[in-house]
């Protein structure tokens, strides 16, 4: 069973930063949204979209109401899992026979995203799409355009943005105690074929779209772009440039997008970001660093750490760490309001968000929706970030450094 | 045959099945390990973020909104509970805790930990009826976790197949190529086979893991009602025609064979119980012929 990940701790402790363990104020993790249920209905239900019933489920204020797929048998399969709900082949018909539905959420094929987005604003529905967006930029450019051209609120799955582990990092980070940034880190590693079983060789070629180039972002886009993001809502900008390379290492089964890839991210300033994402292996997982003159974050998905060096001014909240032995190095392990959780007994309960990261996401979505407020990941957010994404997939797909125009994120 | 595995619940769940098409029977096998890291994510007492863990922080203060799957499951355990005579109880979190098997331990509650939640269908939520409630699925995630991995194979149209958790929770899809069913030893000395055909498997013995307690070596598997483990010299394996059935009656028996009093009363019919107690000559319920002495002993040397 999980628990917070001792070796990710004992390997990146090993230099002998003291490990401090980040959580967000407790009340920040139970999000209050008040109003009726928002009728939602979804769109796609393959394994992304599954999962997004199975949280939307769990959410009082949020009631999903029809589910939409152009594959009847993972229509039925939803149908089966989620009674009650009515099913539709394709978005057009689900439009046309939901009038009362207030609110989409797009988890298709990246590929497909752009029609969908579109017809689905036009009928003035609150929206959380799936990232990242699209697969060229200028179908990036269109939803972010009728995005902008709509009074509805339309949300992204970029979800570092909603995730209170983030958000509590990103204020030690705001706040300057990394000091001099160093350089950014980030990885997504699982062994996998990265395959969905299709029952004929059409149906085969048609779920496994992320496989194709032509159709994929590959593992830049679909996996890196989330990451990448993490790096632009810290720092509130985007790289110049991105170099990469890719290879097919392990599953040569007919597949055109790269299984193993590495990329270079340069900003401005020169400060670099460098990913990896592989299908061949799963050590250490998925994880993004940043590091810093006085500390290093790194963020694990429901856990967040800092290292911190020997020479870094102690603050005020670090009398509150509990202290762990990692192999040869004490941690500190850090949980805001400390005091008041051990007071409540509930220090021991765990130190990772209560809730996934997908679930804040899609709170954050049907709270905005239901109160008019802007979201965490808004379409101008998420369009640049796929936006890097593409231009980091072109960049693996041919081996070359891709120049990213400034002005061409700023237009979105 | 296809042999592919991932770790979760604290064990390693393994699955070997036929590959015509190998790229789409590994796909296939990789969905079905997915939903098993998937109810492991959303079942376990240890990971903050489970629905298990939002329940048993919250339950006791107000309702807690479950979905569908975690709704249906709990409304089984509540049957489970009634139809074993307590013996089998997803409410006996505090007791687990108590003994040490969860983490930090504390004191033992007072009274049974019978029940101790109760579910709204209307609202698709449960709400603990006792604050010192916690919800441990322990005794029925694995086999819960293998059938709806099962359930995903079919889905993705593979016919042979079998999937275990830990060797203690097993289920059969179909039978292999070139024989009539699977056939799983049970027990250390493999003495005894079952044979499988779309049916499950759940073996269950106290000694698989222990804790001291006041100075003496308990087993994992306690009586609900009482607080009492159940002695390590007792072993159980129950064939089902689901893991989840299997994996909870398993534990069920080993406490109702502890309480004494007829075990036939209780057991299902579409089951068949084999019970194994130190000393004792092993005792069969239900049709015979599931389980069978393996024929030829293998070497244990090499």
């Amino acid at each position: 069973m999980s628990v917070p990940d001792r070796r990710q701790l004992l390997h990146a402790s090993a230099g002998g930063a003291a490990a401090l363990f980040l959580a967000p104020s407790f009340e920040l993790l139970h999000p209050t949204i008040l109003g009726a249920p928002l009728a939602i209905a979804v769109i796609g239900v393959g394994r992304q979209g599954r999962a997004i019933l199975g949280e939307l489920a769990t959410i009082p204020e949020a009631s999903v109401v029809a589910v939409c797929d152009s594959d009847d048998s993972r229509l039925q399969s939803a149908l089966r899992r989620a009674q009650g709900l009515r099913g539709y082949a394709s978005h057009a018909e689900l439009l046309a026979k939901e009038p009362s539905i207030a609110a989409v959420v797009i988890a298709t094929p990246t590929h497909l995203h752009k029609q969908i987005a579109l017809d689905c604003i036009a009928a003035g529905k609150h929206m959380f799409c799936e990232t990242p967006l699209a697969h060229t930029i200028e179908d990036t450019q269109a939803i972010a355009a009728a995005a902008k051209g709509s009074s509805k609120v339309f949300a992204a799955g970029y979800q570092a943005r909603s995730n209170p582990v983030y958000s509590l990092a990103r204020s030690f980070f705001k706040a300057g105690t990394l000091r001099q940034l160093s350089h950014l880190r980030a990885q997504d590693h699982k062994k996998t074929t990265w395959r969905t079983p299709g029952s004929t060789p059409e149906r085969d070629r048609e779920l496994n779209w992320h496989l194709d180039a032509e159709r994929s972002l590959g593992l830049a886009g679909e996996k890196g772009s989330h990451q990448l993001d993490v790096f632009h809502h810290f720092l509130g900008r985007h790289p110049v440039a991105v170099r990469g390379t890719g290879e097919i290492r392990l599953h040569k089964d007919g597949r055109t997008v790269a299984d193993t890839i590495l990329l270079e991210a340069r900003f401005e300033d020169g400060l670099r970001a460098s990913y990896s994402a592989t299908l061949c292996n799963s050590y250490e997982g998925r994880y993004e660093l940043i590091g810093g003159e006085m500390a290093l974050i790194k963020l694990g998905w429901t856990h967040g750490w800092m290292f911190k060096e020997a020479d870094a001014p102690t603050q005020g909240w670090e009398v509150y760490a509990n202290r762990q032995q990692y192999h040869n190095d004490s941690g500190i392990t850090l949980i805001a309001d400390a005091t008041k959780l051990a007071a409540q007994g509930k220090l021991t309960e765990g130190v990772g968000l209560p809730y996934t990261s997908l679930y804040y996401a899609l709170a954050d979505f049907v709270k905005s929706a239901s109160e008019g407020k802007a979201p965490a990941c808004s379409a101008s957010d998420a369009a640049r970030s796929t936006v890097v994404g593409i231009l980091a997939n072109q960049a693996v797909r041919s081996g070359s450094e891709v120049a990213i125009d400034p002005a061409l994120l700023e237009s979105l | 045959m296809l042999r592919l595995a991932t770790r979760a619940m604290g064990t390693r769940f393994e699955l070997v099945l036929g590959c015509e098409d190998e790229p789409r029977a590994r796909a296939a096998g990789e969905a079905a390990l997915g939903r098993i890291e998937q109810c492991d994510a959303r079942y376990s007492v240890f990971t903050n973020s489970s629905l298990i863990a939002r329940a048993n922080r919250d339950a006791c203060e107000r309702p807690v909104r479950l979905d569908p799957e975690l709704y249906g499951l709990l409304e089984r355990c509540l049957e489970l509970c009634a139809a074993s005579d307590g013996a089998f109880d997803v409410a006996i979190g505090p007791l687990m805790r108590a003994l040490g098997f969860r983490g930090q331990r504390i004191d033992a509650p007072r009274g049974a930990s019978l029940g101790g939640f109760e579910l709204d269908r209307a609202t698709r939520s449960v709400r603990f009826t006792r604050p010192d409630t916690q919800l441990d699925l322990g005794s029925i995630a694995k086999g819960h976790a293998l059938d709806l991995a099962a359930a995903t194979l079919r889905e993705d149209g593979i016919e042979s197949a079998l999937l275990h958790g830990g060797t203690s929770s097993v289920i059969a899809l179909g039978a292999p190529p070139d024989a009539e069913h699977w056939r799983v030893r049970i027990g250390p000395d493999g003495a005894w086979e079952a044979h499988l055909r779309d049916s499950a498997l759940s073996v269950s013995a106290p000694h698989g893991r222990t804790a001291d307690f006041a100075g003496h070596k308990v087993g994992h598997i306690l009586d609900p009602r009482s607080g009492r483990p159940v002695p390590l010299g007792l072993c159980a394996a129950v064939l089902a025609p689901t893991a989840e059935s299997a994996d909870a009656w398993s534990t069920a028996a080993l406490v109702l064979r502890a309480r004494g009093g007829s075990l036939e009363l209780r057991r299902p019919h579409d089951q068949a119980w084999l019970i194994e107690e130190d000393g004792r000559e092993p005792l069969f319920l239900g049709p015979h012929a599931s389980f069978a002495p393996h024929a030829r002993v293998e070497p244990t040397h090499r």
